[in-house]
């Protein structure tokens, strides 16, 4: 019941964003008057939801990437084997969220040309380290007498991971997604600088050409749109006992 | 059943466990008994292979379990630990199902041991199968575990201080239960405790370890004689050795016939040191016998 009723409320948002989206070019009024000084204030170059759709297909797909890669780091680091590896684990993820992501792009651009690809690569590694700290947060987090039993129970370590670690690290692990995704599509918006379309081609668009009204837009819909992704993943999320 | 030979680990410098050799005979308790860092809990996660012996030899049922792969192994090992070590999300009748449904077995068998089993540890499976492990009291967690251990039918079942986290009333209860269990089945019972009394209760045989190495073996009388070294006599307590010796003795044996009017009887199968706070309790120095005879102070004081 209170599942149902959060979830209507996610919904209900949703519905306005795509209104909002829908209605953008049909507010010329409300841009030219934010923006007087500007021409054309009315984004009109590409459509709003076709950038929509680049936009969560590129941040999706990072963040899709940067799980895998944050939860083998993270289950390699708590195997009994891979305890040694987990400081240069650590290490290595903080480093790649510690490069900014526009740094990462601008270091990429020569090797991986204009476009989707360097975006997902800076997308991937700035969203890989909230994944690893908290698979390894939540595999660290079953107690050593679960683990004591399963072992001495028989049970081989892929069946003790799966049927008995991993759920019970779920929670944590979920939180850590959630924050991956959101991140990812807040910051999909500097794919723009390298060409790959998405929301933050606006932002791109008007910064170049001096539109506010253009920036303004981009701006507000991305935002939104990481608000919204952080609501409804809320809502995979149990509840905490 | 188990044979430990020669068997040694070491963690650094230090022997954890050092050139131990023991027999446990089949359908016997064989409590290993030490303080903690005694190497005791090290040696019985040998016979599972949690740990791996650095030398010497296992034997289980007349096999080296070197050549038992380690999970097939644990699935004829039953084992029981002191933190119980439910699995949390899920409910009782799934916890105790875990070793037949990693063996295969099909639901309908599986769920009639559950049902078989929870009975056997005195829990209804009415009102427990369905239950999550937080539901649950200490005392009912660990009838659980011994349950969830006992599920495939395991000849041996090693125990690693399952009753020390728990009250005492608690702890007496599930040490009769483990009797009584053990006396109805045929079970082979590595049990580890730093308790002495529970020792004394449960052993059929007792080995007392200290420093990684085992400085007695035998029934509990024997551990207990009168020329027990300064090891064990420090374990048991110097000023109660005698009295615990007492109860390792049962009263039959040192009766005498004739009748003794008016005296509390002492109940069947009591124990030397039961009949002497039967004493204390009546301030008297006579008991009579269930079934006919007399015990005397001085029978008491001969015997120990």
């Amino acid at each position: 019941m209170r599942l149902s009723r959060r979830a209507a409320g996610v919904l209900a948002q949703a519905l306005a964003f795509l209104l909002a989206l829908w209605a953008a070019p049909h507010l010329g009024w409300l841009w030219g008057g934010l923006f007087p000084e500007v021409q054309r204030p009315v984004w009109d170059q590409r459509n709003w939801f076709a950038l929509l759709g680049s936009h969560l297909l590129l941040s999706l797909g990072a963040a899709a990437v940067a799980a895998v890669l944050g939860l083998a780091g993270g289950i390699l680091a708590t195997r009994q084997s891979g305890r040694r590896l987990r400081p240069l684990l650590d290490a290595l993820f903080s480093l790649a969220q510690a490069v900014p992501p526009i740094a990462v792009i601008a270091l990429a651009l020569p090797a991986l040309g204009f476009g989707a690809a360097p975006t997902l690569l800076a997308l991937v590694l700035y969203a890989c380290l909230p994944v690893l700290r908290g698979a390894v947060a939540g595999l660290d987090g079953v107690p050593p007498g679960v683990l004591d039993a399963a072992r001495g129970i028989g049970m081989g370590p892929w069946r003790g991971l799966t049927q008995i670690e991993m759920p019970l690290a779920l929670p944590v692990v979920l939180s850590s997604l959630r924050l991956a995704v959101v991140l990812s599509i807040a910051t999909a918006a500097v794919g723009a600088m390298a060409g790959a379309e998405c929301l933050g081609t606006p932002i791109v668009v008007g910064l170049a050409n001096n539109n506010g009204a253009y920036v303004l837009q981009g701006g507000l819909f991305t935002a939104w749109l990481a608000l919204l992704a952080d609501r409804a993943l809320a809502l995979l999320l149990p509840a905490r006992r | 059943m188990i044979r430990f030979d020669a068997v040694t680990k070491r963690y650094g410098p230090r022997a954890a466990v050092d050139a131990v050799s023991l027999e446990v005979r089949a359908r016997r308790i064989c409590v290993l008994l030490g303080e903690s860092g005694s190497g005791k809990s090290t040696l019985m996660r040998m016979v599972n292979r949690l740990v791996e012996p650095d030398s010497g030899r296992i034997m289980l049922d007349g096999r080296d379990i070197a050549g038992v792969p380690p999970e097939a192994l644990r699935h004829g090992i039953g084992y029981v630990i002191q933190s119980v070590g439910l699995f949390p999300h899920w409910r009782v009748a799934q916890n105790v199902a875990t070793v037949p449904r990693l063996l295969g077995w099909e639901d309908a068998r599986v769920a009639a041991r559950v049902d078989a089993l929870l009975d056997l540890v005195g829990l209804p499976p009415d009102r427990f199968r369905d239950r999550l492990p937080h539901e649950l009291s200490g005392g009912q967690a660990q009838r659980v575990g011994l349950a969830r251990a006992l599920a495939a039918d395991p000849p041996v079942l090693l125990m690693d201080e399952p009753f020390s986290a728990l009250d005492p009333g608690i702890r007496r209860e599930l040490q009769g239960a483990l009797r009584d269990i053990h006396a109805g089945t045929d079970k082979t019972i590595l049990f580890v405790t730093h308790d002495v009394e529970e020792a004394l209760l449960l052993a059929d045989e007792l080995a007392v370890m200290q420093d990684g190495r085992l400085i007695a073996h035998g029934r509990p009388g024997e551990v207990l004689a009168r020329d027990a070294g300064p090891a064990v006599r420090h374990l048991f307590g110097e000023q109660t050795l005698a009295f615990h010796r007492l109860g390792t003795l049962p009263a039959a044996g040192a009766a005498r016939p004739g009748e003794a009017a008016a005296a509390p009887l002492l109940p069947e199968g009591a124990t030397l040191k039961q009949a002497l706070m039967l004493m204390l309790e009546h301030g008297t120095d006579q008991l009579a016998m269930p079934g006919g005879g007399a015990l005397h102070l001085s029978d008491i004081l001969a015997a120990a």
